[in-house]
């Protein structure tokens, strides 16, 4: 049985060009940091398959990062090839709708250096897929990744379930597997996987109205989903913070 | 050596029969009289009947003694010259008042000896005396050495003294007939806690008398600090406990404060209120040590006039403070990856124990909750428990890219303790970003004071460059990331280009380590990476945030890099103040020495590379840490290891300071410092009773008498009575061969046969 909670809805869904013209006046209320490198880029890896489908999704998930953290940010979805050019950013997003080719060795190999050495994946099964399609896909390929470390359900008690807000689940577009997927390489989650269609409810279309419908909980659902994202990208940027000790008790505390 | 020789006789039969033989002749003879008795019983005439059996008496005893063949041996024979040991106590405590007023128990040893010389005198023509003295080894002693030579033995050992003693009772002329001790009994071994029924048993076996003799009057004026209790290393920033027995004799109704400092330095102060004439009371100490490193510390309690020792008022000693974990607080501005991978270090470094707290939003931020207190899993920054309650918990304060003026956030207020953390012995590090050094943002002036940069006030220099290795960061321990200058050089060459610097100016006396090839500042390159000591901690600085390319990035090509978690790993060392990451160190050796006993040090000196650095010249002063006057000065030159080894003459009890310096060439190779404690007192003096009790057990386990000085004669004292042995060869005389004897059993034999012919019995 999923849960939902039901937070304060998003504002009033504003076109494109408003977007943009808030996001010109927002965004530069902070100092930059030093180059993009510094800042959170959310990264879309481009694969053989259908990669592109959720961009717009990556954009607003960046966006709601820099408004609702002190998280800095560059509000694009950059796409990059699978080479050396991601060790620039640790966050990378691997979506797709639908089976896509075999990775390249070359591709394998820079990809599991990169997560061996601290670079994060979040993969995200845009279909909704399961058995098939992208999962399929993906799966194929990470028992070639990480063939010693097997994708396995996270637990609701992950860190990442409380890396800002307090979440029970992760929805996405969808709701048909509540727990994200993981692969850990010491104990971190290097990888984590949704088939969910994470950012399907965060995508916007030209003019600049959400993408698609969220199911089965509607808005709610979706500031859920939202919600799943940016706790993802926390736990990206700052790791089991949250499991020090000196936050257990008062989120102990909380979650009764 | 031997007695007297003289002559003794005894009878004893010279035949050459066996004995058996000669017990049946006995009783042959024996039973011919007992039949010469059962045939006369009818006799009615009791003359007769006794002039024969007495005639058959007379001939039967001459029979035996023909038959025995009686001789006189006489032996040439001597009393054996047994040993007496008159063992005098040559321990420290010997060197104590023998009573109020009086000069030394060692004197007053020496002045029994005088009065005791004739009785000793008289006693050698038995025994040979010895006197020796006892520290605890046995040697020698006489009266003049009593007088003139300081005793100055560190362990009383009573038992054992008896013990090595009996192991020269060899037998013969070494044999022991006793002993008379001279002592006050102050044991500080086996018999410290009184006489055991073990110690007791075994004094027994001896197998002579010990007689003791106490030195020294039992009731006393007194203040002595005894039994101390503390370990030998403590862990900084963790309470340490001390113990210390305060005994006051003689001064009842008193207050007696006592005072423990670190050298010098007042660290807390107990008042005992004393009730009783004799009183023991326990004093605890709890300090917490903020440096690491050796250092002495001192208990002290006033001395009182007439006190029969001052030394005990005053226990030193060393205690080596060490790291457990390097206590690391984080706090951080915004996460960001420059965050995410220091974070990944010190998380997974054994040796850290992280405490982090992270801006994970601000007021402007906009979380679009209705009850932000359920639906965040944020806490509220509690900056005044980390700030101030445990600030002085931590070892390194690193503030990341942290620079709010939001008053929530603006560590504004804790400035001054921050500062004041740092110079106290701290360390700090500050990391760049757009929230640091004044970019733009709230500055910090008095925190600044602690770091090594001066923001120049202007944003922050965007744009690619290289990392520039300086000269001083080839030869730092913090960036020498590999065993030589060239490969660290060449490690750093290799990072990614930086994205950009918060631009500063280095302050005199900083170090750069890394800066900015492209980029001046007041004509200088720009500094990316400086330090400096501020005060008795450490500070440095990092101008960016984008030093997580060090450790992510730099492997994009698949080349395996060490550098990130060795410099960080070698900051914080260089930042606690790690030991192994000096160039030079010194240590005192022994830490802690007696009072008469040289004061030793050993110098390790090493190269910029860490290699020994050899022919390097050393120089060790050696200064009194409370009038800070430097007491001694030692050179010396490493040898091939890069070590060296000085010595100071002995010194006065106090606590000390040993500072070293080195230079190879015209090079400086650094300076380091120890602490020796010149303890007060060993076990020896710490008590100046006088143990009456334990003489006179002593004395009762093995047969001897239990005395006390004064004495005016050598009392008379139990001693073995020596043993007589022959000493020459024994001569035989017969008795037997004569003839009267002959003559008298024949002429018995025949006047029986003519008297029983008369009466009619043959």
């Amino acid at each position: 049985m999923v849960s939902l909670q039901h937070p304060m809805p998003g504002p009033a869904l504003p076109r494109r060009a408003l977007l943009a013209a808030l996001s010109s006046l927002l965004l530069p209320r902070r100092a930059q940091a030093f180059g993009d490198g510094s800042r959170f880029v959310p990264v879309v890896a481009q694969h053989g398959g259908h990669w592109n489908a959720r961009l717009s999704g990556l954009r607003r998930l960046a966006w709601e990062l820099q408004r609702r953290t002190s998280v800095e940010v560059v509000a694009e979805a950059r796409p990059l090839a699978l080479n050396a050019r991601l060790f620039d950013f640790p966050f990378v997003y691997f979506g797709g709708e639908g089976d896509f080719p075999p990775l390249a060795p070359a591709e394998l190999e820079t990809l599991r250096r990169y997560l061996t050495y601290g670079g994060f994946v979040l993969a995200d099964a845009n279909d909704g897929s399961s058995g098939t399609g992208f999962d399929a896909a993906f799966r194929r390929e990470m028992a070639r990744l990480l063939p010693a470390s097997p994708l396995q359900p996270l637990p609701s008690t992950h860190v990442v379930f409380k890396s800002f807000y307090l979440l029970d689940s992760a929805p996405g577009r969808l709701f048909t597997h509540p727990q994200l997927q993981a692969a850990l390489i010491g104990g971190r989650a290097a990888v984590l996987y949704s088939q969910n269609d994470l950012a399907g409810a965060w995508a916007r279309d030209e003019g600049g109205d959400y993408a698609f419908e969220v199911v089965p909980g509607g808005e709610a659902q979706r500031e859920l989903a939202v919600r799943t994202g940016i706790n993802i990208c926390m736990y990206a940027l700052c790791l089991d913070y949250k499991d020090d000790a000196v936050h257990l008790p008062l989120i102990l505390k909380k979650r009764r | 050596m031997t007695g007297t020789d003289s002559t003794a006789w005894k009878l004893v039969s010279l035949s050459p029969l066996p004995g058996w033989a000669l017990a049946l002749l006995v009783v042959a003879v024996a039973m011919g009289v007992g039949l010469a008795a059962a045939g006369l019983r009818a006799e009615p005439s009791l003359g007769r009947r006794s002039v024969l059996i007495g005639l058959r008496t007379v001939a039967a005893a001459a029979a035996l003694f023909l038959l025995l063949e009686p001789g006189v041996r006489t032996l040439q024979v001597a009393r054996v010259k047994n040993r007496v040991a008159v063992l005098v106590d040559r321990t420290a405590s010997m060197g104590l008042p023998a009573g109020p007023g009086a000069g030394t128990r060692s004197a007053a040893v020496a002045d029994a000896l005088g009065r005791i010389g004739p009785g000793l005198k008289a006693l050698e023509d038995r025994f040979s005396v010895e006197v020796l003295g006892f520290e605890p080894a046995l040697a020698p002693v006489s009266e003049e050495i009593l007088r003139t030579a300081p005793a100055a033995g560190t362990r009383t050992d009573l038992l054992g003294v008896l013990r090595a003693l009996r192991a020269t009772d060899t037998g013969g002329s070494r044999k022991l007939s006793g002993v008379l001790l001279f002592s006050d009994g102050a044991d500080n071994a086996e018999l410290q806690a009184g006489m055991s029924t073990r110690a007791s048993a075994e004094l027994a076996g001896l197998g002579f008398p010990v007689s003791t003799v106490q030195v020294g009057d039992s009731s006393l004026l007194d203040v002595a600090l005894e039994n101390l209790k503390v370990d030998d290393f403590a862990f900084v920033r963790n309470a340490v406990a001390v113990e210390v027995e305060l005994r006051v004799r003689g001064l009842p109704g008193r207050d007696v404060p006592v005072v423990l400092e670190r050298e010098g330095q007042v660290l807390g102060t107990k008042n005992v209120h004393v009730t009783g004439a004799d009183e023991t009371t326990q004093v605890s100490f709890t300090f917490t040590p903020d440096q690491t490193g050796r250092f002495v510390y001192t208990l002290s309690a006033p001395v009182f006039p007439g006190e029969a020792v001052t030394e005990n008022n005053t226990r030193s000693f060393v205690l080596k403070v060490i790291r457990d974990r390097v206590r690391v607080l984080l706090v951080v501005g915004r996460p960001s990856w420059d965050e995410r991978f220091l974070r990944g270090l010190l998380r997974q470094d054994a040796n850290v124990d992280l405490v982090s707290f992270y801006i994970l939003r601000t007021s402007s931020d906009d979380t679009q909750t209705r009850n932000p207190e359920r639906e965040l899993s944020l806490i509220p920054f509690p900056m005044e428990e980390i700030f101030d309650a445990k600030l002085s918990t931590f070892d390194v304060v690193i503030f990341q890219n942290f620079g709010h003026s939001d008053p929530q956030l603006s560590i504004a207020q804790y400035e001054r303790k921050l500062e004041q953390y740092v110079a106290n012995g701290g360390a700090l590090v500050a990391i760049g970003g757009d929230r640091a050094f004044g970019d733009g943002r709230t500055s910090y002036p008095i925190l600044d004071r602690a770091l090594p940069v001066d923001a120049v006030g202007q944003s922050a220099s965007v744009g690619p460059y290289r990392l520039h290795l300086t000269a001083e960061g080839q030869r730092h321990p913090v960036t020498s990331v590999l065993p030589t200058g060239t490969a660290s050089l060449a490690a750093w060459d290799e990072l990614p280009a930086g994205s950009g610097v918060n631009l500063v100016r280095a302050k005199p006396g900083a170090t750069v380590l890394l800066d900015h090839p492209g980029l001046l500042v007041d004509g200088k390159p720009a500094p990316v990476m400086a330090l400096w000591e501020h005060g008795r901690g450490r500070a440095m600085a990092l101008m960016t945030d984008d030093s997580w390319t060090w450790a992510f990035t730099v492997h994009r090509n698949g080349d395996p890099s060490r550098l990130y978690d060795r410099f960080w790993g070698n900051a914080l060392r260089w930042l606690v103040r790690d030991p192994d990451l000096t160039t030079l160190q010194v240590s005192a050796d022994p830490p802690s020495v007696e009072p008469g006993t040289p004061v030793g040090a050993a110098v390790t000196a090493r190269e910029a590379d860490y290699q020994p650095a050899a022919g390097a010249e050393v120089t060790v002063e050696l200064s009194n840490v409370r009038d800070r006057r430097v007491v001694g000065t030692a050179r010396a030159t490493t040898g091939a290891d890069g070590m060296a080894r000085v010595s100071f003459p002995p010194q006065p009890v106090g606590a000390y300071r040993v500072r070293a310096s080195a230079r190879s060439g015209e090079r400086a190779l650094g300076e380091a410092e120890d602490a020796v404690a010149v303890r007060t007192l060993g076990p020896e003096l710490t008590d100046a009773t006088v143990r009456t009790d334990l003489l006179g057990a002593l004395a009762r386990a093995t047969g001897g008498k239990a005395y006390r000085l004064p004495l005016q004669a050598l009392p008379d004292f139990p001693l073995l009575d020596p043993p007589v042995v022959e000493v020459g060869r024994s001569r035989d005389r017969p008795l037997w061969d004569r003839w009267e004897w002959l003559g008298l059993l024949v002429t018995a034999l025949g006047l029986e046969w003519v008297l029983r012919r008369r009466f009619g019995y043959v």
